[in-house]
This record gives C-alpha cells, structure tokens and sequence, in this order.
C-alpha cells in the first residue's frame, strides 16, 4: 500500500484484497486474524459478511448478538487515533454492518435480499412472461391468483363508494361492515402467506445443502409469487385503512 | 415525476369507463392485476360473432394515472379492430404513445395482459357454446 497515507486512498469495494494491507497474512472478513488491524470492507454480500451460509430460516439473536460484537469493535471512536485509512475502513464497514444487519434482521427484507441476490428480478419477470404470451399465443399466467384479484377489484368497488359516499356526508353502516368483513379476511391472508413463506424458508435451507438447481428455481418463483400476493395484500390493507379514517 | 399530457388527458377524461354483463356469450372480460403496485385492471370487449369485430369496450382500473390513461387507451384502440388485430396490440406502443417513463412501463404491460385475457375469455366462452362449429373450422 503505497499511497496509505493519503487521504484518497479511500478503499473502493473490489480493491479490497485476500491479504491483510499491514501484515500481509491472508486476513479475516473484518479484521486480519493475524495482527488484528481493521480490514477494508471486502464485496461480498450480506450473508457473507456475517459468515452465514445464504439460508433464511435465520436465528435472529445469533444476527443480534453478532451485530453487536462486532459494531462495538468497528466503531468508529475505536479508530480515533489510527491511521487515516483505518478510520475511513472502520467508517465503512460500521455503514456495511448497520445495512447488513438491518436488511437480514427482517423477514421480509431478507427474503427480497436474497432473492435479488439470486438473480430473480420482479418487473423483469412480467415483462418476460408477456413477451412469452405474445410469442405463443398463449394467456399469460397471472402472479396473482384470479379469485384474489376478484377479491381485490370488489373491495376496491366499495372503497370507491365509500369515499363517494364520505364526499356528500352520508353515511352506510351496511357497506362500512362489508368493507370492515373484507379487511379481516385480508388480514387473515395476510398473516397465512407468512406462514407459508416460512415453510419455503425450510425448503430452500434444506435445497441449498442437498438440493438440485431446478428445485432451487422452484423454490425461489414460490417464494417470489408469495411475497408478490403479500404485496399486493398489504398495500390494499393500506388503502382501506385510509379510506376508512 | 410529471405525466405526459396524454396521460392527464386520458386520466382526467377516461374513454370508455364502465362495465359490461360478464355473463354475456359475446362478452370477454380480463381481470389483472399489477403485483408491483398493487394495481388492478379489468377490461372487457363485445364481440360481433360474425365479423369477429370488437364492437365495445369498457374498462375500470384502481391505479396509478399510469394504468388508468393505459387501459383507457386500450380499450379505444381494440374497438373497431378484429380479434386478431388486437392482439397485435404491443405494451411498446402504448408507451410510445403516452410517452410513459421506465418506472410506468409495467402499466401499458398490464394494459396489453388486460387485453389478452379479456380476448382469451371471450374465446373460451365461443368455444364452449359452439363446440360444433368449431369442429367444422
């Protein structure tokens, strides 16, 4: 290393090396195993950065309590008096560890995470799957199932109604305790998906050690159409809420 | 993010906003939905079963101006058009025509889906009342 000392040595992800910049032993994820100074954040991606293996049926107080070791000993104020670029590393790998953290701390998040990371690109996807359409002739499978969509365009009817209805300052317990019956059954669904995206966590955990690429493809359109319904559900949940505030 | 003059004007001024009897022979009805944004589209086509010309067409959509202004653009572009041109109706021009940014595309993809599934119904509703005739094709 050179130019360490300068001030535009700050590292680039990619420049990061196998070996340590100080000692030159080959080094660990954040610090050198060998002399223990920090490291410069290697690319690699969340599950990486933790040592996890890429699975999602994650033991969150493992993640936590990892998280927090290892913000104590990256922080910032740790690096105070060291050298330029080990304050601009610390700084770096703190960032990497909060966004890190925060995005395999949520089920959610995690999944979406990991499925970009696996390539699997939602608009994309549609795109592609009309563009097969057109080619075959054939109807397009849609993300969302038919007797959802029915759900959600008759919900939307009467969420339609009802702000028409708040407009001239009427008032319709019948239709507020239709849409009120609506929103419970999304709920309901809601919290089902979850669950059901749990069970594909466990699938996929158990693929990623003994499983074939294709059951692995499979695995990930399952996880991607359940979060597409989820999606679909929550923001629907949403608009009903404000229709009804 | 601005809307295209084109998509205020449809959005401000549906075409052909409304619905038609589901249950009707020479009614096809496609019911989409965007899982992205939670959009919903549902369009709906009359069919002269002689010219197989698309004599109406109606649509309602709960959506972004986007799909709005893409679905009322649809359905004044299948009327007047066979089956068959209308399915050559590509999501590709209804961007060029509404001048829609990258972020909105998936609007006019969900307006051209409304238009197949609103043509494969009708279809499958022909083949299951004339099943004979079918057979003499």
């Amino acid at each position: 290393m050179a130019n360490a000392d300068s001030k535009s040595s700050l590292i680039v992800p990619g420049e990061a090396t196998e070996r340590c910049w100080s000692c030159g032993t080959m080094r660990a994820q954040h610090f050198c195993n060998s002399c223990g100074k920090v490291q410069p954040a290697a690319p690699v991606d969340y599950f990486m950065f933790f040592g996890f293996p890429r699975k999602l049926d994650l033991d969150t107080a493992v993640l936590e309590k990892e998280f927090y070791a290892l913000s104590r000993r990256l922080h910032p104020d740790v690096f105070a008096q060291a050298e330029s670029v080990e304050r601009a590393w610390s700084l770096e790998q703190s960032s990497m560890l909060n966004d890190a953290y925060r995005t395999l701390k949520d089920p959610i998040k995690r999944t979406e995470y990991l499925l970009r990371l696996e390539g699997v690109e939602l608009e994309e996807q549609s795109k592609q799957a009309t563009e097969k359409a057109r080619a075959t002739g054939e109807l397009k499978k849609q993300v969302v199932p038919p007797d959802l969509l029915e759900e959600v365009f008759e919900l939307n009817m009467h969420l339609e109604e009802l702000r028409g209805q708040k407009e001239l300052g009427e008032d319709d317990p019948a239709l507020l305790e239709e849409i009120g019956k609506a929103k419970l059954s999304l709920e309901e669904k809601f919290d089902a998906l979850f669950n059901e995206l749990k069970a594909e966590w466990k699938k996929w955990d158990a693929a990623v050690d003994s499983g074939t690429e294709e059951q692995l493809a499979q695995i990930r359109d399952q996880m991607l159409d359940v979060l597409n319904r989820r999606n679909y559900i929550r923001n629907l949940v949403r608009d009903v809420n404000e229709a009804l505030e | 993010m601005a809307y295209s003059d084109k998509v205020i004007d449809h959005y401000n001024n549906p075409r052909n906003v409304g619905s038609m009897d589901k249950a009707s022979s020479d009614v096809g009805t496609g019911l989409v939905g965007a899982p992205e944004c939670g959009d919903v589209m549902k369009l709906q086509i009359k069919v002269n079963p002689e010219t197989n010309v698309i004599e109406d067409a109606k649509f309602k959509t709960f959506g972004c101006g986007s799909a709005i202004a893409s679905s009322s653009l649809a359905t004044e572009w299948v009327k007047g058009k066979t089956i068959d041109e209308a399915l050559s109706i590509k999501n590709t021009e209804i961007v060029k025509e509404l001048a829609l940014p990258p972020v909105k595309i998936h609007c006019s993809v969900l307006a051209e889906d409304a238009i197949r599934a609103a043509i494969g119904d009708w279809k499958k509703k022909q083949e299951a009342t004339r099943p004979a005739e079918m057979q003499i094709q």
